[in-house]
């Protein structure tokens, strides 16, 4: 735990009502959410990632040759038509999941920082609100 | 005598008890002050908050497991349906079809490479056929119509979903009760530091 100085603990007589603890519960709870928003974005980063290399490969490979397109567990054989249609399919819901959790995202930021600037006003020192 | 924490007892809509906020830690602790009871109600109240914050982040790790394979299976057998359908307007409008689309395809055994082991997969040709058999957990497997079996797909995903947002409130819940709890334990032992100082400077 952090020791502060003995001079600065006077700053420390702001008394923690029940609004500033709700404001504090608020930016724990934002906090928690922010962090498993973005490990999800991570994993939905990759899985873009993969769709788009994938795209690159499938350009390339012979229009003739069935292409093993995993659906679900298993891999099925399909002509590369169908593929590219599966796969542009597959590439929508991704972007539209991907842009859903950064919304979420940005607004846990946004509301974060205005709870951090509410909160650094009155607690100073006594709080720390940072990584 | 130190007064008791546990007066108020408000519950949230799962039975998760709210924790109590101490708006003024000088008239919680009473005429005699007795720090080490009170921070030690705290500390086991904590605990216990702590403890049910574990239970429910394993069970949401179960839920954000299981509902990825439902997704999965889902698709499968909305793929087998598609498939399906796809053949039979095919029978009827043939001359409506676009050329490049793949005739041939429809009327073929679908080919999938299905997973025997971890690194070992094995050819099949699935026929064509309107249903599939669902495992359905403890040694049970069903066999559905696929429009049965989508439905109940559907509904396992959207019960598994909404249990995975009620338990992410809980959890959210919880956060703040431990965010109070923290916060008076740091409130009582500053007041108690304070006051042991104060009483120290007057000797």
């Amino acid at each position: 735990m952090r020791m502060i100085a003995q001079e600065d603990e006077n700053d420390n007589n702001a008394e923690v009502n029940w609004e500033d603890q709700q404001n504090i519960n608020a930016f724990s709870k934002l906090n928690t959410r922010l962090r498993n928003t973005e490990e999800k974005l991570e994993g939905l980063k990759q899985e873009k990632e993969a769709l788009d290399d994938l795209t690159m490969e499938l350009e390339l490979a012979d229009e003739d040759t069935p292409v093993l397109y995993r659906v679900g567990e298993a891999y099925v054989h399909l002509p590369h038509n169908r593929a590219m249609k599966r796969l542009a399919k597959d590439q929508a819901t991704a972007d539209q999941e991907l842009s859903i959790l950064k919304d979420q995202a940005e607004q846990c930021e946004t509301e974060m920082k205005k709870l951090k600037v509410v909160l650094y006003a009155k607690f100073g020192k006594a709080i720390n609100l940072d990584e | 005598m130190a007064t008791s924490m546990t007066k108020i007892e408000e519950k949230n809509a799962r039975g998760i008890p709210k924790a109590p906020f101490i708006a003024d830690v000088a008239e919680h602790l009473g005429p005699n002050p007795d720090v080490e009871t009170a921070l030690k109600e705290i500390q086991s109240a904590l605990a216990k908050y702590r403890y049910m914050d574990q239970n429910l982040t394993q069970r949401r790790r179960g839920l954000e497991d299981k509902i990825p394979d439902i997704k999965k299976t889902l698709n499968m057998i909305e793929f087998l349906q598609e498939r399906r359908e796809g053949k039979q307007p095919k029978q009827e409008e043939e001359e409506d079809e676009d050329e490049l689309d793949d005739e041939d395809v429809e009327d073929k055994p679908i080919k999938t490479t299905f997973e025997l082991n971890d690194t070992l997969y094995a050819e099949a040709e699935l026929e064509d056929t309107d249903t599939v058999y669902l495992w359905l957990g403890a040694n049970v497997m069903l066999s559905y119509k696929l429009p049965a079996a989508i439905t109940l797909l559907r509904d396992k995903l959207k019960s598994a979903e909404s249990s995975l947002t009620s338990v992410i409130e809980d959890l959210e819940f919880l956060r703040e009760q431990i965010t109070v709890m923290e916060v008076n334990t740091a409130r009582v032992y500053n007041w108690d530091v304070k006051r042991r100082r104060e009483a120290r400077e007057q000797e």
